[in-house]
């Protein structure tokens, strides 16, 4: 006897029906063959596992995230407060390191303004300069001597 | 900074949605399902003008999408929020033309291809992540009474699945997690990457093969 050969759906035909998309002739075999509609359902119950399985693990490690992330976002908070502090300090201590020798200077600047100016006033005010001084006293003496001679 | 702020909260405030609801009242209750969306396209200056229900409503889809596609968490996360926040810049260029999930999971998609193409140079990239979704007892199907052994048979087929999705190129892995995670079909699928309707048909064909491969299909 003669059988003919046993003929199943090939992985694209599988994969068509798997896709819901089975040629005309797939269908049919379907019907009549009870290890390709095994192994059909087989390979769909195995993807319909999987998605369950991913969704889930997904779920639960977004709802690790959350958790793990909910003390972070206040300790990035915080970390975000300590940093504006600091940064803020820093500004302080920059401003006040180029400000204190900024106005020293200027002050001592007006020091040495009066003081010259205070000196420049003196030397215009002498009837005689410096260095004249000492004959001018003279003068001064001999005048003094010479009225009480007369 | 009203985008950053939404971004950053995965938690919905008490008050918050209640806000929400009043300036947008259809947003939050559309459904992911795209039909559902086409239906009732949310007008662009309310999404603009009530951003952070759009985040809540999509944040989990394309935190999964990025997190299954990197397996790094801190990745996926940036990815997630970088996908919003150029959303929000470019919200008054959103045309409508797929859904606003297509359009997000379409910013989503070129991230991830993004950050896997700079990812290749850093080679100091440490391991990803240690969890993987292969305990499907821990993932909420452990009320299906299971027998011990068909659950160890599940969980196998997961990792093997999980396994032969991370060998996948990067176009395939795309399309097979858009395609079987996100449900999306070969429409959404090629605008949200770029490509032809064909061109994704091909690329699911070659994923589904090489997943079977590994599942080890008797047929």
């Amino acid at each position: 006897m003669n059988h003919p050969p046993l003929k199943h759906l090939c992985s694209e035909q599988i994969a068509e029906c798997v896709l819901g998309l089975p040629d005309p002739v797939a269908r049919r075999h379907l019907e009549d063959c009870a290890a390709c509609r095994a192994e059909l359902a087989k390979f769909r119950e195995a993807l319909g596992e999987f998605r369950g399985a991913v969704r889930g693990w997904s779920e639960n490690q977004a709802r690790e995230l959350s958790i793990s992330a909910r003390p972070s976002e206040s300790r990035s908070w915080i970390a975000a407060h300590q940093l504006a502090l600091a940064l803020l300090l820093a500004a302080v201590c920059i401003v006040a390191s180029i400000a204190v020798p900024w106005y020293e200077r200027d002050r001592s600047g007006a020091v040495n303004d009066a003081a010259l100016l205070n000196q420049v006033d003196s030397e215009v005010s002498r009837t005689a300069p410096s260095s004249m001084e000492p004959l001018m006293k003279l003068v001064v003496e001999t005048g003094a001597d010479v009225g009480k001679q007369e | 900074m009203a985008a950053r702020a939404a971004l950053d909260h995965t938690e919905p405030t008490s008050c918050k949605p209640l806000t929400s609801v009043k300036r947008l009242p259809n947003l939050m209750e559309l459904s992911a399902t795209s039909e559902l969306e086409r239906a009732t396209r949310p007008d662009v200056a309310a999404l603009a003008g009530d951003f952070e229900a759009l985040v809540r409503l999509y944040r989990p889809k394309v935190f999964r999408f990025a997190l299954a596609s990197l397996r790094d968490l801190d990745a996926a996360e940036t990815v997630t929020q970088d996908c919003f926040l150029r959303a929000y810049q470019a919200l008054d260029r959103f045309r409508q033309e797929s859904s606003l999930q297509t359009w997000l999971m379409q910013i989503a998609v070129n991230l991830v291809r993004d950050h896997v193409r700079n990812r290749r140079f850093q080679f100091w990239r440490r391991a990803s992540l240690t969890a993987r979704p292969v305990d499907v007892a821990s993932h909420g199907m452990a009320d299906r009474a299971l027998s011990p052994e068909a659950q160890a048979l599940l969980n196998e087929q997961v990792a093997a699945i999980w396994d032969a999705a991370s060998k996948l190129p990067e176009r395939q892995r795309t399309v097979f997690l858009l395609r079987f995670v996100e449900d999306m079909d070969l429409l959404e699928i090629a605008f949200a990457t770029g490509m032809k309707e064909g061109t994704v048909k091909t690329h699911l064909f070659r994923a589904l093969r090489a997943v079977r491969e590994r599942l080890g299909g008797t047929v």
